[in-house]
């Protein structure tokens, strides 16, 4: 299928979409080699010559496609190909890279400021937005399997939620646990997580496995 | 008529055979295409054609291919006389050759290029050359990767093309676009074809079981590999996977490296190969691995003498002394500079926090944070904090199995309690278990077939039909000379009878 022209427009309608970020990803991947013409003042006509607002709205565009399929690697890898000139420059991309630092280095706390704190731009806020939401997501997970028992201001922290009102034993915070079903021990002031099991799309695995295990029979 | 009529008109008959089921019709037609091609376009007074911008508009790359090819060719060959350079500014990035190769590359007709292997492999070096020369080798790495799959979806043969992608990938730092190939099972290696394969006999237009019947040097569609390209075409496809931080397959590529069959004397690839492969072993197994068992001898010896400072590294490593450990990072660090390692030494000191916390779990059930800090070099016994933010993200990102426990008073008196299965439930380790299954299953199913078509490329290959021709007696004396103690036809006569009394 035929893209329409890289543009401002149709990037910003990307990020204000909601298609799956593996689409997101793929779509965008088609438009990076339009980027690295623009970046060399030879792009289409329709894209004109070199682009500085386009180029960093795409690569921070990008950026949050690999969050979002949780290429961490690749992204880092993004950073690397991104333009000298605008890598340097641009306040967008600066921001992906103090992101990026966060998010290499697990600091939870400072991947909610990058992404709450930071100014992004207007046209990517959704796709900030749309992260700030999946990262929760990950670490609410995470955070499930990984402790038995912990302290509010600490999952508080681990969420992004407010970590001062958590020391005070905030109900509204206590309840955002417990509405997943987590247990609270109002007495010794921890939280008990409920491991949180992501269901596969796959429904009948058992007989996924003799189709398998039939098809390696079959070569004997 | 013109030379663009002439050329429309024999492209256009071809075209309409496309569909004839006797592919031996088609064969034919298209070799006798080429050869008027080849007589039309070696003639001098072509100027005007080489230079008309709009020629190519008359043709479709995915119907002429390759009248097509043929002709961007000519207009190249133009454009490098007319301007003195092998790289005329028209042929780079987003010129008008650019875009028009671009497109051939993108759309062109797989089964009409393996008859103009060497000018379909010429063009994709010249889009990557020009695409470096720019230097934007990125543009290039799509396109080639594209350009291959849609030669051969298999990918398993590994030609000349394998090596400029995966040099590309790491040159451009586009990783994952080279991986669609590198995932490919490389099932063969263009051999040198003998008697049996001459191009000319063979119809290229056919379905063939194995690509290896038009992927070779003899159809130009691969350049002659020597056993240097092998090794570099396996060390690149590692290199990707150790950016990406897949291990597994890291490994699986540089162990290719090394175990490569050698006779003489031990390449600087292998040992660039091994080197990051002891990396990679501490970092996803936490130990020395020795190289493959199918590793010649001398090639261990040699190159675990030249990769000395690597095998002490990894050697303090296993020791799990982070003193001696910081001491060898610090004797090496020329050696990890001028060898590029600097990056995955660093990796390595960081997954010693997670070697030495899992040499913990052979001992402990449960203990402290604070136990554990002082036990571990998490933190350096500093701050239960860090060590415990250390041990919580080491638990998030699955690199540990293990549970932490807070309790309500402060921090260092949280327990960490190992386990020993899995956190996923069941169902869950099914389904993974049911996805691995059908991934070897597929790889299976490929290996078979082309296990089957290794033997026939083997059972008939010169070598072996020598070989079988010296151990047959009786072949050896039809041929001759072949083995003079057996020449006799006395002797055959003999055997014979032998086997007429048991009748």
């Amino acid at each position: 299928m035929e893209l329409p022209p890289l543009s401002i427009e149709q990037l910003s309608k990307l990020a204000a979409s909601n298609v799956f970020p593996s689409q997101l990803y793929g779509i965008l991947s088609e438009y990076e080699t339009d980027a690295r013409l623009v970046a060399a003042g030879s792009g289409s006509p329709e894209t004109g010559s070199a682009d500085p607002e386009l180029l960093s709205l795409f690569y921070a565009t990008f950026f949050f496609a690999h969050l979002l399929t949780k290429q961490i690697p690749e992204a880092r890898a993004l950073t690397e190909r991104m333009p000298a000139s605008i890598r340097h420059q641009d306040p967008s991309l600066q921001n992906c890279l103090t992101l990026l630092r966060a998010i290499w280095q697990t600091e939870h706390a400072q991947v909610y400021q990058a992404l709450r704190n930071l100014p992004w731009p207007e046209s990517l806020q959704p796709l900030v937005r749309r992260y700030e939401c999946f990262f929760q997501d990950q670490t609410l997970i995470a955070v499930s399997t990984s402790y038995e028992a912990i302290r509010l201001p600490t999952a508080a922290m681990y969420l992004g939620l407010d970590t001062a009102a958590a020391e005070q034993a905030d109900p509204t915070i206590v309840q955002k646990f417990t509405d997943c079903g987590w247990k609270w021990d109002s007495e010794t002031k921890l939280l008990h997580p409920v491991p949180i099991i992501v269901p596969s799309v796959e429904s009948q695995p058992s007989n996924g496995i003799r189709d398998a295990m039939a098809m390696l029979g079959n070569r004997g | 008529m013109s030379i663009t009529d002439d050329l429309m008109v024999a492209s256009a008959s071809l075209c309409k055979t496309t569909g004839l089921p006797n592919n031996k019709d088609y064969n034919h037609q298209i070799r006798n295409h080429i050869t008027a091609l080849r007589n039309l376009l070696s003639n001098k007074d072509l100027d005007s054609v080489a230079r008309d911008d709009t020629l190519l508009n008359n043709f479709d790359p995915s119907q002429d291919s390759i009248t097509y090819l043929f002709l961007l060719h000519l207009q190249i060959r133009a454009h490098r006389e007319a301007s003195g350079h092998d790289l005329p500014t028209d042929l780079l990035p987003s010129g008008k050759l650019w875009l028009k190769s671009e497109y051939f590359l993108r759309k062109f007709d797989p089964i009409q290029v393996r008859y103009a292997g060497h000018e379909w492999r010429q063009l994709v070096e010249l889009v990557v050359q020009a695409a470096q020369a720019s230097p934007r080798p990125f543009l290039a790495v799509a396109l080639v990767r594209d350009a291959m799959l849609r030669l051969d979806p298999s990918c398993a043969v590994l030609t000349s093309t394998h090596l400029l992608l995966t040099h590309l990938s790491l040159c451009s730092k586009a990783y994952t676009c080279a991986l669609p190939v590198l995932e490919r099972q490389i099932s063969h290696v263009p051999i040198s074809t003998g008697r049996h394969f001459s191009p000319s006999l063979q119809i290229l237009c056919a379905e063939h079981e194995s690509s290896l019947n038009f992927l070779n040097e003899a159809t130009g569609l691969s350049s002659k590999l020597l056993d240097r390209d092998y090794l570099r075409y396996f060390l690149y496809g590692g290199m990707i996977y150790l950016a990406l931080k897949r291990w597994e397959k890291a490994s699986h590529f540089f162990g290719t490296v090394i175990s490569m069959p050698t006779v003489g004397s031990v390449s600087m690839i292998m040992v660039e190969a091994y080197k990051k492969w002891i990396m990679v072993g501490l970092l996803e197994k936490g130990k020395l691995c020795p190289p493959p068992n199918i590793t010649a001898p001398h090639v261990v010896k040699s190159i675990q003498s030249i990769a000395k400072p690597y095998f002490n590294l990894a050697q303090a490593f296993e020791s799990g002394d982070k003193n001696r450990l910081e001491a060898e990072v610090d004797a090496g660090q020329d050696v990890w500079r001028v060898d590029n390692n600097i990056g995955l030494v660093s990796q390595v000191l960081d997954e010693f926090a997670r070697h030495s916390l899992m040499k913990t779990k052979k001992v402990f059930a449960a203990l402290t944070v604070g136990e554990l800090s002082a036990q571990t070099s998490l933190s350096n016994g500093k701050d239960d904090g860090i060590t415990e933010s250390k041990i919580s993200s080491l638990i998030m990102s699955g690199a540990i199995d293990a549970t932490l426990v807070h309790s309500q008073v402060c921090s260092n008196d949280s327990i960490l309690r190992f386990t020993t299965a899995s956190s996923t439930s069941p169902q869950c380790h099914e389904i993974e278990m049911q996805a691995q299954l059908q991934i070897q299953g597929r790889l299976l199913e490929s290996l078979f077939g082309n296990m089957e078509e290794g033997n026939l490329r083997l059972g008939l290959s010169d070598e072996f039909i020598d070989n079988s021709i010296r151990g047959q007696p009786w072949a050896g004396a039809g041929a001759g000379e072949i083995n003079p103690s057996l020449s006799g036809t006395a002797d055959l006569e003999v055997e014979e009878d032998i086997m007429g009394d048991l009748a």
